[in-house]
């Protein structure tokens, strides 16, 4: 990599993809650990088993980052307060949940909520990530995908 | 009804405010060291709320099987895969890529516990969703 702005390729595309798989993975586990507690104890307990885990995972992989890390921008405090953030979301979530919106609606207008974000995110360089203009490809992407993510979850749970 | 629905908003912003900066750590550090601060964080949040309002260690928790855990560390490697794409696609193309993948795999996974769907709505949906994946990789060549 010689340039500081990497243009996007394949395999960045593909493990977003692949990332969203391995969400449906963790809200499946985090569901199965709320239902013997309730959902502050599987956040927690996923907050705590992760912390561990990526200890582990930073130990594992120590001596492969070793360099040109003196010539990064250091991170501004509230870099840093991601966590912050997920952890609201858990509370928001279950409380939306538990509303006369369900499990559909919530999630539905949850990803409504995160593509408004992203919108502006990518618009305004917001957080010192690139600015991004979105295309109209951009555009039709997002339209088609979130029509059909709209069907799966509204669908959800019926017999056909 | 207003309340909840703005509720179910304010969550979904949070996730994309969360991978923003996440994402920007990861540019200052590694995406790994970035998951690591998002649930070091995250955990030190929920134990103090815990604390405050009760119930951190609900009776029944104690029967939780270990692979109700294995939670955690995908999250790990789920926030660190989306502090490293996010500052190389975008937020929107992350968010939306993101979103189809869990959609569909999800599809995938209610197949497999065989989970009541309605066919044609899910098979549409998984159909939309894989052409609005095409028309991303389309731009990626460009």
């Amino acid at each position: 990599m010689t340039t500081s702005t990497p243009r996007p390729r394949l395999i960045h595309f593909m493990a977003a993809f692949g990332t969203g798989g391995l969400l449906t993975l963790m809200v499946h586990f985090n569901g199965e650990l709320g239902r013997y507690g309730n959902a502050l104890f599987s956040s927690w307990g996923a907050h705590g088993t992760g912390t561990v885990a990526a200890i582990l995972f930073l130990a594992l992989l120590y001596r492969r980052r070793e360099r040109n890390t003196a010539e990064r921008l250091p991170a501004p405090f509230w870099a840093y307060l991601g966590g912050l953030s997920g952890a609201a979301t858990v509370m928001l979530t279950s409380l939306a949940v538990n509303s006369p919106l369900a499990l559909a609606g919530t999630l539905a207008l949850g990803l409504a909520g995160q593509v408004v974000f992203s919108l502006g995110a990518d618009l305004w360089g917001l957080f010192g990530l690139p600015r991004r203009r979105p295309t109209l490809r951009d555009l039709a992407a997002l339209a088609l995908i979130l029509a059909g993510s709209a069907l799966i979850i509204l669908f959800r749970g019926f017999e056909s | 009804m207003t309340m909840p629905i703005l509720v179910a908003c304010l969550a979904g912003l949070l996730v994309g405010l969360s991978r923003q900066l996440n994402g920007r750590l990861a540019v200052s550090t590694s995406p790994l060291i970035s998951s690591f601060w998002n649930h070091a964080v995250g955990f030190a949040a929920l134990t103090v709320l815990g604390l405050v309002v009760g119930g951190l260690i609900p009776p029944g928790a104690e029967n939780a099987p270990w692979h109700a855990y294995v939670g955690g560390p995908i999250g790990v490697v789920f926030v660190a895969a989306g502090s490293w794409v996010i500052a190389r696609i975008g937020a929107v193309n992350t968010a939306i890529l993101v979103i189809g993948g869990q959609m569909v795999s999800g599809v995938l996974l209610d197949l497999v516990l065989a989970a009541p769907t309605t066919l044609w709505a899910t098979g549409l949906g998984v159909i939309l969703i894989l052409a609005g994946v095409v028309v991303t990789q389309t731009q990626a060549k460009r």
